[in-house]
C-alpha cells in the first residue's frame, strides 16, 4: 500500500484550520481542567464553541461615535491570527512553502500587529476600561518586547539562523542542545511571556470579572456580537499559537511529521493539541498555586524573564553554549 | 553554520551553575526574609547538587563527602539557625532598598556581565567544569556584593555573605576540585564559625534596636 | 626547634581554657604568664630564623618573614594583657565577672588566632587562621555591648566576611595556577608553591594577587576598603584596638606578603609591586587627610593606622633591598608604637571620660606618665627620632629613591608629613595645652597601664638607636626571601 502524499498547500491549510478549530478546544479543556483542579465541576470541554456559534448569531453594537476602526480591529486581528500558524511549524518538521515567507521576529511582528489593533479599537470605544487595559497592554508589552527580542537572539545565535523550524530541528539532534544553557534560559523566558502574554496568573486573573484587574481582557469589554466572537476566537488562538512555538520550538519538538506522508501528517494534529493541552495544565497548575501580582509588581515579574533570556545570550558569548 | 553545542556535560554542568546565579538574583528581589533564607537553602542544593555531579561524572570521590558536609551544613542547620532567629526576631519584611527591584535587577545584571567577561579574558581552562561555570560563579559572587550592598537589613546581608560563599566554592569546584579534602573542610568550618558569629551579632543588633533593618546604624561613618 | 613552634601554638590555648574557670586575678596572671612565655618563644626563634631557612612540618612552618610578622604579635600580646589589668580595674563594670571571663577568654584566642596566622603552613590554612581571627575579634568589638559597639562589629563583620571571600576566591584561583605545575591535587604548602611558581600559569596567577591583595587588603585597612577600620578600633575596648591595630593589620599584610612572593616569582616584579603601589598610594593619601580632621582619639590613631599599612604597601612595591628592610622593620615598630598610643588613649579616655579631642586639654599635667608616653608615641608614630618608626621609615624612602620610579618616594614623604601635621596637632592642642575649666583630678589611672607604655616605648627606642645584631640579622634575611631570585 503506498502512502498519500499530501501536496504542501494541503497542510499549510490544515495549519491553519488545526489552530483555528483546535484553539477553543484547548481553551476548553484546559479551562474543566483547571476547574477540577479547584475542585469544581467546570464547564464542559466544547463549551467554548457554544459560546462562540452563540455571540455570532447575536447584534452586534457599535459605541456612539466610534469609527469603521472599531468594527475593522477584530477582522484584523483574526486575520493576524491566521497568519501566524503559517510561518511556524505547527504540524511538520519541515518548512512549508509559506513558512519561508516571515522569520520568527516576522511572526512576532504580525502578532503584535493583532495586539496593536485591538488596543486601538479599545481606545476608539472611548469607554474608561477598555482604555485602562489597552493602555496596560501595551505598556507591559513594551516590557514584553524586549524579552521576545533576547530570546530571538538567542534562538538566532544557536542556530546562526532566523527560522523557528532551525532550533526544532537542531534540538531533536541530541540531548546536549537540550541541556545547553542558552536553550535552556530561552525557553524558560519565553515560558514566563507565554505566561504574561495569555493574561494568567501572576500578571492577570484569565477569569476574573474584576475589571481592576484586567489588562487583555479589558479591552475587548466594548465589543458585541460577531466581532465580540472573532476576538474571543481570536485570543483562543492566540493562545493555542503561542503554546505551539513553545512546545514545537522550545519544550518538545516531537510527533510532528517528518514527510508529507498523510498519516504522520493527522497523527501531528492530536498529538499537537496533546501536548498544548498538557502545557495549559501546567499554566492552570500555576494559576491556582501563586496568587496575581500587583499591577506594579508586574514589571518585576516581566524583569526577570529579561534577565533570563538576556542571560541566555550572555552565556553562549561566555563559551557556554 | 549553526553554533556547536557543547557536551551534555558541560551543558548541564552550566545549566546548575547559572540556575545558582538565578537563585541569587531571586534574592536581590525577595521581599521576604523567610523566602530569602529559604532562596539560600535552594541554592546551597544546587551547589551541592553540582559536587555530586561532578564527583560522578569524574570520579572524584572526595567531593562526595566535601558534598554530604556542605549538605548538612548549608542547606540544613545555616537556614534552620536563621529561621529560628527570625522566629524569635518577629520580623518578616526584608528591608528596602532605595532602588526598585527592576534597577536593581538591571545593575546585577549589569555587573555580573562585566564579572563574565573579565573573567573570559583571563582564559582560564580549568580540567573538569566548562569555564563558563566559572565565569557564572564569579557572577554570583558579584551579585552577592549587590546583595549585601542594596539590601538594607542584617538578614539580607548575612544571606548575601552565605551565598558569596556559595559562589566561592561553585568556583573551586570549576577550578580546584582536586583540592585536599582536609582543605574544603576547614573552609567549610570556618563558614559555619562565621555564621555563628553573624548569628550572634543578629541577635545583638536586634536587642538593641528592636529591629533587623539596618538604618539605625548610620551613626559611624568610616 | 620544631618543639619550639608546637610550644608557640600552644602557649595561648593554656590561658584559653583556664580563663573559662578561673577567677579574674588569676585569669590576668595567666594571661600575662602565657604571653610572656609566648613572646619570649618567639624571641628565642630569632637567631635560628635569621640563620637557617625555613623551620617547617607539614601544617607549621617558620621562616624569617614569619618570625618578623610573629614580634609585633606576641609583643602586644604581653603588653596589652599587662595593659588590660589596669583598663579592667578601671572599669568597675556592674557586668562584672561575665564580662571579664568572656574578655579573657576572646583575648587569648583572638592572640592565638594571630600567632597561629604566621606559622601555619600553606594558604589555605593562613585564611583559615584569618578568618578566625576575623570572627573572635568582631565578637571582641561587640562585648561592649553599647550601640555604637554593636554597628562597628556588624560593619566589621561583614566587611571583613566579605573580603575574606573574595581572598578565599584569590586562594583557590592561586590553587588552580598550581595545578598547571603539580597536578589536578596537591597541597598548598609554601616551600611547594614558591619553588613551583615560575612555572604557574600566569593569568591566573595574575588574578589571584589581584583578588588576594584587594581581600586580605580589607582586613589590613587599605583605601577604599577600609571603611570598617576606624569604627571598630574606636568602638573595641582598648586593649582590643591596640591588638587590631598593631598585630591584626598586619597579620593581614603578612597574608599579602606571602601572595606577593609567589605572585613575584611566577610573574616578575612589575605586576605585584605596582598593584600594592595602588593601594598604598590610596590608603597613604587619604588616610593623611583624614588624621587632619579628626575629633575622637581613637579614630585618630585608626586612622594613623591606615596610613602606615599604606606605608608598608608602597614600602613593598620599592624594587630595593633596603625598603623591604624597613617594611619588615616597620611592622615591628609600629606595632609597638600603635600599642602604646593606644594604651595612652586609652588611660586619657578613662581619665576624661570622652574621645573627644576638643573636650580633652592638659593631658599631659593630669597623666604625667601616660599623658607624657602618649605624646611621645604619637610623635614617634609621625616618624620623629629617636623612634623605631622614624629608622623603619627612612630606609623605606632610602630604598625608594633608589628605584628608578623615586617619584614615589617624594609622594609617600610628602603625605608623610601631612599625617604628621595631623598628629601633632592633636598633641599641642589636648596634650601639652595648661588645664583648663572642671578637670579630673592628677594622676595615673593604673600603674599596669604606665608598665605597658613603658614597655612599648622602650623597645621604640631600642629598635630606633640600635637594632639588635641578630634582629637585624633576621630582618636582612627576611627581605632577601621577598626579592625575587631570578
Amino acid at each position: 500500500m503506498t502512502e498519500v502524499e499530501l501536496a504542501p498547500a494541503v497542510i499549510q491549510a490544515l495549519q491553519d484550520v488545526t489552530i483555528a478549530l483546535g484553539a477553543p478546544l484547548v481553551s476548553g479543556a484546559v479551562a474543566t481542567i483547571e476547574a477540577r483542579l479547584q475542585g469544581r465541576r467546570g464547564p464542559r470541554v466544547l463549551q467554548p464553541y457554544y459560546d462562540l456559534i452563540k455571540l455570532f448569531q447575536k447584534e452586534t453594537v457599535v459605541p456612539e461615535g466610534s469609527s469603521w476602526v472599531f468594527l475593522g480591529a477584530p477582522i484584523v486581528a483574526f486575520a493576524s491570527y491566521l497568519i501566524v500558524p503559517l510561518l511556524i511549524p505547527v504540524l511538520t518538521t519541515y518548512g512549508l512553502p509559506l513558512g519561508y515567507m516571515g522569520d520568527i521576529l516576522g511572526g512576532g511582528f504580525v502578532l503584535a500587529l493583532a495586539g496593536f489593533v485591538v488596543a486601538l479599537a479599545a481606545t476608539e470605544s472611548g469607554a474608561p476600561y477598555a482604555q485602562l487595559g489597552a493602555s496596560r497592554a501595551m505598556t507591559f508589552g513594551a516590557l514584553i518586547e524586549p524579552t521576545i527580542l533576547f530570546v530571538v537572539f538567542a534562538v538566532g545565535i544557536i542556530t546562526s539562523t532566523d527560522l523557528p523550524y532551525a532550533l526544532a530541528a537542531s534540538l531533536r539532534t541530541g540531548s546536549s542542545e537540550i541541556v545547553r544553557p542558552a536553550h535552556v534560559l530561552a525557553a524558560v523566558a519565553f515560558f514566563l511571556v507565554v505566561l504574561a502574554d495569555t493574561g494568567r496568573v501572576p500578571v492577570e486573573t484569565h477569569s476574573g470579572t474584576l475589571e481592576f484587574g484586567m489588562i487583555d481582557e479589558g479591552r475587548v469589554l466594548e465589543h458585541s456580537g460577531a466581532p465580540f466572537a472573532l476576538l474571543k476566537w481570536g485570543s483562543a488562538m492566540k493562545q493555542l499559537i503561542l503554546y505551539t512555538i513553545l512546545i514545537d520550538v522550545f519544550l518538545a519538538p516531537w510527533g510532528l511529521a517528518a514527510s508529507q506522508a498523510l498519516g504522520p501528517v493527522l497523527f501531528a494534529i492530536p498529538a499537537l493539541l496533546v501536548k498544548a493541552i498538557a502545557v495549559g495544565t501546567i499554566f492552570a497548575f500555576i494559576d491556582n498555586s501563586f496568587s496575581k501580582l500587583r499591577l506594579f509588581k508586574i514589571t518585576e515579574f516581566l524583569a526577570a524573564a529579561f534577565a533570563l533570556a538576556a542571560m541566555a545570550v550572555l552565556i553562549f558569548y561566555l563559551g557556554g553554549g | 553554520m549553526p553554533s556547536v553545542a557543547p557536551s551534555t556535560f558541560a551543558g548541564t554542568a552550566n545549566v546548575i551553575a547559572v540556575i545558582v546565579l538565578l537563585t541569587e538574583f531571586a534574592m536581590l528581589r525577595a521581599p521576604l526574609l523567610r523566602s530569602q533564607v529559604r532562596l539560600y537553602a535552594f541554592q546551597s542544593l544546587v551547589v551541592t547538587a553540582l559536587a555530586v555531579f561532578v564527583a560522578a561524572t569524574r570520579h572524584i570521590d572526595s567531593l562526595y563527602v566535601l558534598a554530604a558536609l556542605s549538605f548538612t551544613l548549608k542547606v540544613i542547620i545555616v537556614p534552620r539557625v536563621v529561621t529560628r532567629l527570625l522566629s524569635r526576631a518577629n520580623v518578616s519584611l526584608a528591608g528596602n532598598s532605595s532602588l526598585g527591584v527592576a534597577t536593581m535587577t538591571l545593575i546585577a545584571i549589569a555587573i555580573s556581565v562585566f564579572g563574565f567577561f573579565s573573567v573570559g579574558a583571563l582564559n582560564l581552562r580549568s580540567p573538569v567544569l566548562p569555564e563558563a561555570a566559572l565565569a557564572v560563579s564569579v557572577g554570583v559572587i558579584l551579585v552577592a556584593f549587590v546583595l549585601i550592598i542594596l539590601r538594607s537589613d542584617v538578614v539580607s546581608q548575612a544571606v548575601g555573605f552565605f551565598s558569596l560563599e556559595n559562589g566561592v566554592s561553585m568556583a573551586s569546584l570549576v577550578v580546584a576540585s582536586g583540592l585536599p579534602l582536609i582543605i574544603d573542610v576547614a573552609f567549610l568550618f570556618d563558614l559555619m564559625v562565621a555564621v555563628v558569629v553573624f548569628g550572634v551579632l543578629m541577635r545583638i543588633h536586634h536587642a538593641r534596636n528592636r529591629t533587623l533593618s539596618t538604618e539605625p546604624l548610620d551613626q559611624l561613618r568610616g | 626547634m620544631h618543639l619550639l613552634l608546637i610550644a608557640l601554638v600552644a602557649v595561648p590555648l593554656v590561658p584559653t581554657v583556664a580563663c573559662l574557670v578561673a577567677p579574674r586575678r588569676s585569669s590576668q596572671i595567666i594571661t600575662i604568664v602565657a604571653a610572656a612565655v609566648a613572646f619570649g618563644l618567639t624571641v628565642a626563634l630569632i637567631p635560628y630564623a635569621a640563620s637557617h631557612g625555613a623551620l617547617s612540618t607539614s601544617i607549621l612552618r617558620a621562616d624569617a618573614v614569619s618570625v618578623v610578622f610573629l614580634l609585633p604579635t606576641t609583643f602586644l600580646y604581653l603588653t596589652a594583657a599587662i595593659f588590660s589589668v589596669g583598663y579592667l580595674r578601671a572599669t568597675d563594670d556592674p557586668r562584672g565577672r561575665r564580662y571579664v571571663r568572656r574578655f579573657y577568654v576572646g583575648f587569648n584566642v583572638f592572640c592565638w588566632s594571630m600567632v597561629v596566622a604566621p606559622l601555619v603552613n600553606g594558604l589555605a590554612l593562613l585564611w583559615v587562621a584569618i578568618e578566625v581571627t576575623t570572627v573572635v575579634s568582631a565578637l571582641l568589638v561587640a562585648i561592649d555591648d553599647t550601640d555604637g559597639a554593636a554597628e562597628a562589629a556588624w560593619k566589621y563583620v561583614l566587611l571583613a566576611s566579605m573580603g575574606l571571600g573574595v581572598a578565599l576566591l584569590g586562594t583557590i584561583v592561586m590553587y588552580y595556577a598550581g595545578t598547571k605545575a603539580f597536578g589536578p591535587s596537591y597541597d598548598l604548602s609554601y616551600g611547594r608553591l614558591l619553588a613551583g611558581a615560575p612555572h604557574f600559569s600566569p593569568d591566573a596567577v595574575r588574578l589571584a594577587d589581584v583578588l588576594a591583595v584587594l581581600g586580605f587588603g580589607t582586613k589590613m585597612g587599605l583605601v577604599p576598603v577600609h571603611t570598617w577600620l576606624p569604627d571598630a578600633h574606636s568602638e573595641a575596648p582598648t586593649p582590643i584596638s591596640a591588638l587590631l591595630s598593631g598585630a591584626l593589620l598586619t597579620t593581614s599584610f603578612y597574608a599579602i606578603v606571602r601572595f606577593f612572593q609567589i605572585s613575584e616569582r611566577a610573574l616578575g616584579p612589575t605586576f605585584p609591586r605596582i598593584v600594592l603601589l595602588v593601594f598604598g598610594l590610596a590608603s597613604l593619601a587619604l588616610a593623611a587627610l583624614y588624621v587632619l580632621n579628626q575629633r575622637d582619639l581613637k579614630r585618630l590613631l585608626a586612622y594613623s593606622s591606615v596610613e602606615h599599612m599604606g606605608i608598608l604597601a608602597i614600602g613593598m612595591s620599592f624594587a630595593a633591598p633596603l625598603a623591604l628592610v624597613g617594611v619588615l622593620l616597620h611592622v615591628i615598630a609600629h606595632g609597638a608604637a600603635k600599642g602604646s598610643a593606644f594604651f595612652g588613649a586609652g588611660s586619657v579616655v578613662r581619665k576624661f571620660a570622652t574621645k573627644d579631642l576638643r573636650q580633652i586639654r592638659g593631658g599631659v599635667s593630669i597623666l604625667p606618665w601616660s599623658g607624657t608616653m602618649l605624646v611621645l608615641a604619637v610623635l614617634a608614630l609621625s616618624g620623629l627620632p629617636p623612634f623605631g618608626i622614624f629608622r623603619s621609615e627612612f630606609l623605606i624612602v632610602a630604598g625608594g629613591l633608589r628605584d628608578p620610579n623615586d617619584a614615589v618616594a617624594a609622594i609617600l614623604v610628602v603625605l608623610a608629613t601631612v599625617a604628621f601635621f595631623g598628629l601633632s596637632w592633636f598633641t599641642t592642642e589636648t596634650m601639652l595645652t595648661p588645664v583648663t575649666g572642671t578637670v579630673p583630678p592628677r594622676g595615673e589611672v593604673s600603674v599596669a597601664i604606665v608598665i605597658a607604655m613603658l614597655v612599648g616605648m622602650v623597645a621604640l627606642v631600642v629598635l630606633g638607636v640600635h637594632v639588635p645584631g641578630a634582629l637585624n640579622h633576621l630582618l636582612e634575611r627576611g627581605a632577601r626571601s621577598l626579592e625575587v631570585s631570578r
